[in-house]
């Protein structure tokens, strides 16, 4: 053992920390730290999480406690990493680690590379799109529209984001793209089912599961995440409406200024 | 009766690559890619085919969301990984996001009352699969014994 009692915060803060970036509910981020708080020795551990921060303290041996606060984001979704450091902290159950073993441990999936390109990424968004058209009743065409417009809307996104573009530029953008692009189409002889196109093309961005997660946090007793969540998920489609309402302008001034 | 087997099975297919393309774009583990969509898909055909049978609809979302959670957890356990991989995963053909965008969309054009309905029915979803995802969580606990020991109180 050759870390003393103040240093185990910083094991205890990088996994909270992954868990909140890579998508991990709250109440994982607090069971998490508290497991491995206890892992490495110590009775009293309490985690506090919410979106947008993570408050941890424990009591040392002197008696004293120890208090920290870190703010975090959310990223995106990495579901790998989000399992990765929840193994770990098994581990922690089952075996003694040491604080710079675990903190080890936790770099290496902080770094580790994401297994699938961004090519790839924006290539699954697409696919996924091109069988939501079809789960939303649309046909073979619509799923072949669905596929190209999700594609450009996805590379667009990590475009803008690469230029270090709010998300919510993208989501506006796109949901305007997702709108526009299907009923253009159609327009134009396409003979698609706009409806089931559009809700396909604007699946990757909707905000259900962020929802579902608020009320499932609300009814876990955790109100700030809930309502947190609930606030964010309610932003991004109104965004979602502002970029179709736009795109559906758009169109109208398109078509009935008699340009198509 | 044969061509509702032939939209049962399309829609189950369609659902499937749907929630694949979302388990690679969310970095879920490879192992977990096809069973994970497999879990999707079936749910969100028994949600449909419940609908076929004039179920109502908050009933047949939470009966799809309960069995998608299960089925879940138990694909969880076995595989030894984290059971949000998969229950998040197969909710996402059943949440109404398209919904909420609804909302929103007819609220912007000012048609308040049309987009107040598809506001509460979209809510009354979301209540339903988070419901379901509780009381399958709750009744997976009181039938099958926790990996870990003394794991089995915690949340």
């Amino acid at each position: 053992m050759f870390c003393d009692d103040n240093s185990y915060m910083a094991p205890l803060h990088l996994a909270g920390r992954l868990i909140m970036e890579n998508g991990g509910e709250t109440y994982r981020v607090e069971e998490t730290i508290t497991r491995m708080g206890r892992a490495f020795g110590f009775t009293e551990v309490e985690s506090f999480a919410v979106p947008s921060g993570i408050f941890i303290s424990y009591r040392k041996s002197d008696g004293s406690i120890e208090t920290a606060v870190k703010r975090v984001q959310r990223k995106g979704t990495d579901l790998t990493r989000v399992d990765a450091v929840n193994a770990v902290s098994r581990r922690m159950e089952a075996e003694q680690l040491s604080c710079e073993e675990v903190m080890a441990l936790l770099r290496e999936i902080e770094a580790r590379p994401p297994k699938i390109t961004k090519l790839g990424l924006v290539a699954a968004v697409a696919l996924s799109s091109a069988g939501w058209a079809i789960m939303f009743g649309g046909g073979v065409r619509d799923s072949i529209t669905a596929f190209c417009v999700a594609f450009l809307g996805q590379a667009i996104a990590f475009a803008l984001d690469k230029a270090g573009m709010r998300s919510f530029v993208s989501t506006l953008l796109g949901s305007f793209l997702g709108t526009l692009l299907p009923m253009l189409i159609n327009q134009l002889g396409g003979g698609l089912t706009v409806d089931a196109t559009v809700a396909a093309c604007l699946m990757p961005m909707l905000p259900g599961l962020a929802m579902t997660n608020a009320v499932q946090d609300t009814l876990r007793g955790d109100m700030v995440s809930g309502i947190s969540s609930a606030t964010s998920a309610v932003l991004t489609a109104s965004m979602i409406a502002g970029g179709a309402l736009i795109g559906t302008t758009v169109f109208n001034l398109l078509t009935g200024g008699g340009l198509l | 009766m044969m061509e509702l087997t032939l939209q049962l099975l399309l829609k189950l297919v369609s659902s499937f690559v749907g929630t694949l393309g979302f388990a690679i774009f969310m970095h879920a583990p490879k192992r977990a890619w096809l069973p994970a969509s497999a879990v999707g898909g079936v749910a969100y055909a028994l949600y449909w085919a419940l609908q076929q049978f004039s179920l109502s609809e908050p009933l047949a979302i939470f009966v799809a969301a309960l069995l998608g959670s299960l089925l879940g957890q138990l694909l969880a356990r076995r595989m030894q990984m984290i059971a949000t991989i998969f229950i998040l995963l197969a909710m996402i053909p059943l949440v109404p996001g398209l919904g909420l965008y609804r909302c929103m969309h007819l609220l912007a054009q000012e048609m308040y009352s049309a987009g107040a309905d598809a506001g509460v029915r979209a809510m009354v979803d979301i209540v339903m699969i988070a419901l379901g995802i509780a009381v399958g969580s709750f009744t997976f606990r009181l039938f099958v014994r926790p990996a870990v020991p003394g794991k089995g109180a915690a949340k």
